[in-house]
């Protein structure tokens, strides 16, 4: 499965698809940050919002960079399952790159301060909090491009759709007073968490959560790739 | 490999592809895979190959080592042969060295060596066709699955593909293989089943019967007349490429695709080139027939 990991990715970078994302991203995180400095674990919770339909399109694009005839190839290859998990983890791995770059980026624009309030957080603890917050946003961002991938929607038009309404769901169900925040991921949620006083069964909770969102996700879309074989 | 019972629609409400097949192959067999376009061909390959699976009944006792060569290698891929190759060994699941030394001695035998630091995209039809071969073979296949693996291909590397469709048979393979172009009468002892109205049969094989291929050589301005009368004597004509004169085995010319069509042959050498005819002819011969050149 390295091997198919290791192709995927250089594919994707081979091809210049990774820059795309990449400057969306930053280009988002710079108007984030652009405001003025603020406490870390605040400024990663808003980041992670902002990185989720980023780290989906990334994850679109990074699938969708092999031809048909190839993924079929692999799966003569490698096997269908590996194939199909290789995906998913070569996605991961650019996504996890792609938030090391979100992690540091505010450090270099001053969008974070050091600077610690009276009552307030520590810089470790913010960070920490923030790559949480982060790593959270990452399985459900990845499984969601892997659902508007061409494997899976079969083509451009419904993946977009898929794309935007996932992107744009995750945001709008995920606010206050939403009638069905568990229908998407706790990206909005853990946000609200980390500029409050988050107590670890609130961590454990959100943790939970995303983790069986994504684990359902994760059930339909191998589920729907083996009903397309 | 067998197939038991096999159904198969590309949606919930489209039309049976494929109705109750129920075929099966061992070890050291070849078969034909025949019909006609839309038939159903590549989706048996594909089968047979596990890219697809059966909507109902199940295909069994597959190898665990399959080499399937698409119709249509996916030459759009930002990689060079030699990347390519090694990542394919690789994910076949051999080691860095064992995957180096198998794409040094396939790209080689394909003659693809002048080819490994050029991009995927860049090659031609034919060389794109070869990358395909060699990544099906890196690791010796328990199952060899050739969707067309004539298509592209020039006079001299089209002899490529029955040497390796014997050097699998011969470690205990199968191999299936389909064709348009009738290059299979080149595979004289293969078993050969036909795809039509969604069901395959098996062709039961003709007693005493055999082909052979016979390359001959003649004069451009001839080629209509002599491909009118080889078919009217009920020959089946294989194809027609342009030759130097003096280019034996015909390496480095164009191939007309179609077959028969003298017409679809390159008109600008300056010289007068010769036209190679490919046709195949019966040879009543119990034993089988023979690849003539």
């Amino acid at each position: 499965m390295t091997a198919l990991v290791r192709l995927r990715l250089a594919g994707f970078l081979r091809t210049g698809r990774a820059v795309a994302p990449l400057l969306a991203g930053l280009v988002a995180l710079g108007i984030l940050y652009g405001g003025g400095r603020a406490q870390p674990a605040e400024a990663y919770g808003v980041s992670a919002v902002v990185l989720f339909p980023v780290l989906a399109w990334q994850t679109k694009l990074l699938l969708d960079v092999e031809p048909d005839g190839q993924r079929r190839l692999a799966q003569v290859v490698a096997g269908v399952r590996r194939e199909r998990w290789a995906g998913l983890l070569a996605a991961g791995l650019a996504a996890l790159g792609t938030v090391v770059v979100a992690l540091v980026f505010p450090w270099l624009v001053g969008g974070v301060t050091a600077v610690v309030e009276p009552g307030g957080r520590s810089v470790a603890v913010g960070i920490v909090l923030g790559i949480w917050a982060h790593l959270l946003a990452v399985p459900p961002a990845v499984l969601l491009g892997a659902l508007a991938s061409r494997a899976c929607t079969g083509s451009a038009g419904y993946g977009v759709a898929v794309l935007a309404l996932g992107g744009v769901g995750a945001i709008v169900l995920g606010l206050s007073g939403s009638a069905v925040p568990w229908l998407v991921p706790p990206i909005m949620a853990t946000a609200r968490a980390t500029t409050g006083a988050l107590t670890a069964p609130t961590a454990a909770l959100l943790t939970c959560w995303a983790a069986a969102w994504s684990a359902v996700v994760l059930a339909g879309y191998l589920w729907w790739r083996r009903s397309r074989a | 490999m067998r197939l038991e019972n096999v159904w198969l629609r590309y949606h919930r409400r489209g039309p049976w592809v494929l109705r109750d097949a129920a075929i099966g192959i061992a070890p050291g067999e070849a078969a034909i895979v025949q019909g006609r376009n839309g038939a159903g061909k590549s989706t048996l390959l594909q089968l047979a190959a596990g890219v697809l699976r059966p909507t109902r009944g199940r295909v069994v006792e597959r190898p665990t080592v399959v080499g399937w060569v698409p119709e249509r290698f996916p030459a759009d891929q930002p990689f060079d042969v030699h990347y390519y190759l090694v990542a394919m060994g690789r994910m076949a699941g051999l080691t860095s060295v064992e995957a180096g030394r198998a794409v040094d001695h396939w790209t080689e035998r394909l003659g693809l060596t002048r080819f490994r630091r050029v991009r995927l995209p860049e090659l031609s039809k034919g060389t794109a066709q070869k990358v395909g071969l060699a990544q099906a073979m890196l690791r010796p296949p328990g199952l060899l699955v050739l969707d067309e693996p004539w298509e592209g291909l020039d006079a001299s590397s089209r002899e490529l593909v029955p040497e390796l469709i014997d050097e699998v048979l011969a470690d205990g393979g199968s191999v299936l293989v389909s064709d348009h172009r009738g290059e299979t009468v080149r595979l004289p002892g293969a078993r050969r089943w036909t795809v039509a109205a969604g069901e395959v049969d098996e062709v039961a094989p003709t007693e005493g019967q055999a082909y052979a291929v016979v390359e001959i050589a003649v004069p451009a301005a001839q080629v209509a007349g002599t491909v009118t009368r080889l078919r009217a004597d009920g020959h089946r004509v294989l194809g027609v490429h342009l030759d130097r004169l003096g280019a034996t085995d015909g390496a480095g010319v164009e191939t007309a695709a179609a077959e028969g069509r003298p017409g679809d042959a390159p008109v600008s050498d300056p010289e007068p080139p010769d036209v190679a005819v490919s046709g195949s002819t019966t040879a009543n011969t119990a034993s089988g027939g023979q690849v003539a050149r």
